[in-house]
Order: C-alpha cells, then sequence, then structure tokens
C-alpha cells in the first residue's frame, strides 16, 4: 500500500529563472503528477529595473524616454500611452498628422511584434524553419522602422505634443513594398498553421481557454481575442490616430493556441490594411505642439493597445516639473493568470508552449534602474549613467 | 452601449458604497470606498457584469509636506484642511469600454492594511503582490505571499515606491 501512495505523490519541476525555452528570465514551479501538471506558479521580477521609481526624478520630457525602455518589443506603445497621457493633463491638442504617424509606428511595431512571436512560438513548437523564415521576413520591417525613426528598437518617435519626424514619398514608397512582400509571406504561414500536422499536434486544443474563463481571468489583448472575447482598446476607446483610421477586432473562438496564432496572423492582415491608408490619407500640418514643462495637478488614466493587449498608464501630476506618479500596468501581467489556470491537466512538455502563447514579455511586467556590480558594488546613478550614454555615442 | 451609459450604470452600482456621491473624472467615474467595503462593492461591479479589473494602483500620500497650507508672512497659519497623517491609497481600476471607472480605498500609514478580493476576482492576486511588496498595504487574506517581483534578499518592511525610499544604504 505504502509503494501505491508513493506514487501517488506529486513533485514540483522548477523551470528557470534561466531556461532553454525563452530567452527572458522568469522562474516558474510546476507541480507534476507524472507526466500531468497539477498546478504551476510563476515568480517574476528577475529584470525589476524599478522604473516607476525612476522615473519620478526625471522631468516629464526625460520620463518618457525612460518608460520607452520598459520593452525593448513594443517601446514605442510605451511612450504613446505616456505621451497620450501627459497630453491630456497639460489640455494639449495634438495635430493629426503626428497622431496618423503614432498609428503608422504603431502598426509597424505590432507587425514586428508579431512577426517576432510567430517565430518564438514555432521554435517552442520544434518547428525551427518556421522560426527563421518569419524572423528573417521582419527583418523587412526592422529596415523600414530604422529608416523611418533611425532606431530598429527605441524607436523614440514621439514627442510630448507630437512626433519627432514625417514621412516622406521614399519612406512611404519602402513601407509599402515591404507590406506588398509581406502580405502573401502571412498568407503562407495562415496556410503553415493551419495545415501543418507536426504543429497542429502541439496547438489544437491545446490550453483552451474559454470565453468565459478569459473574462474571468482578466485577458487581455490577442489572448482575450482568441477565446471570443473582443476586447480591443483600439476600438474600445479609439486614441491617437485610431478614431481617424479604424482597425476592425479580430477574433476567434477556439481558445486553444492555435486560434492564438490565428488571431495574431489575422491581426497582420488588418494591421498592413490600416498601414496602407494612412500613408494613402496621411493628414497634412504640423508634427507637434508645444508643452509646457510645468504640467498642471491633476491625475488621468491613459490605455493603449500594445501587441500583446491593453497597456494602462496611471499619471499623476502634482503641478511640478516631474511626474508625482506614474503607474505601468503592462499586458503580460494581466495573461499570467490564463497560463497557470490552463496548465493544470496538460502534459510537462506542453508548457513551453503555453507560456509562449500568451507571448510574455517580462522585461514588461518587470521594471529597475541601478546598474550594481556584485563585487566592486558599483551603484551607477542615473546621472552617470546619462554621461556614459552621450560619451559612448560622441 | 455608450459611454454615459456605462458611466451611470457604474455609478448605480457603486452608490450604495460610496462615501459621499461618485464622482466623475474625464476618463471616468471614481468612487471613494471605504475598506471594509471593498469586496462588497467589487463584487457588486462583478455581479453587475460591468467591465473587469485592469490595474491596481498604489499613490503614497506622506504629510506634512504635501498637505500643509504654505503660512503667508504677517498672516496667522492656516489650519490644515486635508489629512494630516501620512496615508497610503489603492485605487482599483475597472474599465469598460472608454470608461475607466476607480475605487479609492484610502489607508493611515501605521494601519496599512485593505481586503483581499481574489474571491471575487481570483486574478487579483498579481496586483495585489505587486502593491503589498511596493507600497507595504497588506492585503489580507491573499493567497500568496511570497515575494512576487523584488529580488529575495531585498530587506524586510523597505517599500521602493514609497516618496521616502531614496535608494537602499
Amino acid at each position: 500500500m505504502d509503494t501505491q501512495q508513493d506514487t501517488r505523490k506529486t513533485f514540483v519541476v522548477p523551470i528557470g529563472p534561466q531556461h532553454p525555452a525563452l530567452k527572458e528570465p522568469g522562474h516558474f514551479e510546476i507541480t507534476v503528477d507524472g507526466e500531468i501538471v497539477t498546478a504551476a506558479t510563476v515568480r517574476l521580477g528577475y529584470v525589476h529595473r524599478g522604473i516607476e521609481k525612476g522615473v519620478e526624478g526625471q522631468n516629464w520630457a526625460q520620463a518618457m524616454y525612460m518608460l520607452e525602455r520598459i520593452c525593448g518589443i513594443c517601446s514605442h506603445v510605451h511612450a504613446t500611452a505616456y505621451a497620450l497621457g501627459v497630453e491630456a493633463l497639460a489640455g494639449v491638442q495634438v495635430p493629426p498628422r503626428a497622431q496618423a504617424i503614432r498609428v503608422l509606428v504603431a502598426e509597424l511595431e505590432r507587425v514586428h511584434s508579431h512577426l517576432l512571436w510567430l517565430g518564438v512560438a514555432a521554435h517552442e513548437g520544434g518547428f525551427d524553419t518556421l522560426f527563421m523564415y518569419s524572423w528573417r521576413d521582419r527583418e523587412l520591417i526592422m529596415d523600414v522602422l530604422e529608416g523611418l525613426t533611425g532606431n530598429r528598437v527605441n524607436y523614440s518617435c514621439n514627442v510630448l505634443g507630437g512626433v519627432k519626424f514625417d514621412v516622406d514619398q521614399k519612406q512611404a514608397d519602402a513601407i509599402r513594398s515591404a507590406i506588398d512582400f509581406l502580405e502573401p509571406r502571412t498568407h503562407h504561414y495562415m496556410k503553415v498553421v493551419t495545415t501543418d500536422e507536426t504543429l497542429i499536434g502541439r496547438t489544437r486544443h491545446v490550453g483552451t481557454l474559454n470565453g468565459a474563463e478569459a473574462e474571468r481571468l482578466g485577458a487581455v489583448g490577442p489572448v482575450a481575442r482568441a477565446s471570443g472575447v473582443p476586447r480591443d482598446i483600439r476600438v474600445d476607446a479609439p486614441y491617437a490616430g485610431y478614431p481617424t483610421f479604424p482597425v476592425n477586432t479580430v477574433t476567434a473562438t477556439a481558445g486553444d493556441l492555435e486560434a492564438k496564432f490565428i488571431v495574431r496572423l489575422e491581426e497582420l492582415f488588418e494591421s498592413y490594411r490600416v498601414i496602407r491608408e494612412i500613408l494613402e490619407h496621411l493628414p497634412p500640418g504640423d508634427l507637434s505642439v508645444r508643452v509646457k514643462p510645468r504640467v498642471p495637478a491633476g491625475e488621468t488614466v491613459s490605455r493603449v493597445e500594445a501587441p500583446r493587449g491593453e497597456l494602462l498608464y496611471y499619471l499623476r501630476s502634482a503641478g511640478g516639473p516631474t511626474p508625482d506618479r506614474v503607474k505601468v500596468r503592462t499586458p503580460s501581467l494581466c495573461n499570467w493568470g490564463t497560463v497557470l489556470a490552463t496548465a493544470a491537466g496538460h502534459k510537462l512538455a506542453d508548457v513551453p508552449m503555453l507560456i509562449a502563447g500568451i507571448d510574455p514579455c517580462f522585461s514588461c511586467n518587470d521594471r529597475l534602474v541601478t546598474i550594481t556590480r556584485r563585487g566592486a558594488s558599483d551603484t551607477w546613478t542615473w546621472a552617470r549613467l546619462r554621461q556614459y550614454g552621450i560619451e559612448y555615442y560622441r | 452601449m455608450s459611454a454615459e451609459k456605462r458611466i451611470i450604470d457604474a455609478e448605480t452600482l457603486l452608490k450604495p458604497y460610496a462615501v459621499g456621491a461618485c464622482s466623475r473624472t474625464p476618463v471616468g467615474v471614481e468612487a471613494v470606498i471605504k475598506r471594509e467595503d471593498l469586496p462588497a462593492a467589487v463584487k457588486a461591479l462583478v455581479d453587475g457584469r460591468w467591465g473587469y479589473l485592469s490595474a491596481i494602483t498604489g499613490l503614497d500620500h506622506p504629510w506634512p509636506k504635501a498637505a500643509k497650507p504654505a503660512q503667508k508672512p504677517g498672516e496667522a497659519p492656516v489650519e490644515p484642511t486635508g489629512p494630516t497623517e501620512d496615508r497610503l491609497e489603492a485605487l482599483y481600476q475597472f474599465v469598460s469600454g472608454p470608461v475607466v471607472a476607480t475605487l479609492r480605498v484610502s489607508v493611515a500609514y501605521h494601519d496599512a492594511t485593505v481586503p483581499t478580493i481574489c474571491s471575487v476576482i481570483p486574478s487579483a492576486t498579481l496586483y495585489e503582490r505587486e502593491l503589498q511588496e511596493m507600497f507595504g498595504i497588506v492585503v489580507e487574506g491573499t493567497p500568496e505571499t511570497r515575494r512576487l517581483l523584488l529580488p529575495d534578499d531585498w530587506p524586510e518592511h523597505v517599500y521602493p515606491l514609497r516618496k521616502a525610499f531614496k535608494g537602499l544604504p
């Protein structure tokens, strides 16, 4: 009898913080009964940089550049959410051309983010060919973004009150030709993820989350939409240029990993359409208006749709030259609950796919700013870091 | 559903629990809630199928620096009108379409506890743990209290998002 009891004992498999499945650190404790997962917990914070605290010491303009560095994939949405909030507090009207360019960059960013995710998810599923093709194609968007903004990652497109650069004919043509190439490629990827037997084996009926559960767990973005919950801030509360250039919500009903592939790929087509439309009908006018260095006292909530879902910023001004409080709630944090809830009952081998399914961004839900070198105990101040940056690029 | 209808619905649901009237904000509506009413107020929104919990934001209001009225030369000192103690505040931000409904719960430093809302919204636990670690607002009854974001060797009772925190020694 004792032996029988022993075989029924559960076992905790610790995964991470450093692990081969993802390129970012996170720690999971997966409780298994044999091969089957019975419970899962997550420990975050390995890339917590204290950015919310850090911005309290910066002026309103500087804070944006720090916030933009919360995420290396969706940097633009962070700056946009913050800029929209500050502009609301300051009571300024941003010119329509600037708002359209913000949306243009946001949609280009979504394209690169979804293609990046497609590669990561395919890689977790053991389909490295798809990973390499999708990342090759993603390079086109990276080149376009670099041509447009000068940067591949932190585009630094926003200023408080508008955007920094205009889109000229040559750049518009470069974007169009990249989109013209990517559209048939995306059709091809759609065919692959819905017909390839090996990939379907890893995705269909795996990690199924029904609509009611998705709502209960507070899922956002493509994770919610793949379960038929139409949550999309671009549609629910259009911001920046979205009132002029509306998008359609893409949903699926299955709620499994396959549905998450389908929703994200369908969203690419929607992004291509909006990008073309903006290039076609870019409103004329100025690129920015002046925002005074002191922002009137008040508080506001600013929400945008990041590639991973709803991104919420809470801003509070005490009327001074620096923010009193900036709170960032990133979509990955909302979606963790869905992984922890759906993991139970699956095989341990499905866990990496389930984690990848929400397109988690650890840097987003973690956030710090001191560089401490242990041993030498060398702490860099913000001023020193800034000076280092200036010297480095001189 | 129009934004106005959503705001009115939120006001109706929150009215029994709000201290004073619900007030309008540029992004929606907000209500000051006593902490003992918090789970019931949250349940009212959830049962009324009003949106979803989007974030829990912590705020630190140290006194007297922020609330002390300025004394003009030659005049009698002005009696402070606001709170006269260090306080912390937790904002429970619910969203529905374009509308944000904020439940504001204020607690004093020396009695910084709020009840958990995980019995109503189980996924709130991550937000509650963040609030607990960053502001030292103890969330009573939250199912998991292990560190979520701060390092394992972070000292006890040091809360980095309080205004008094200027870095570890």
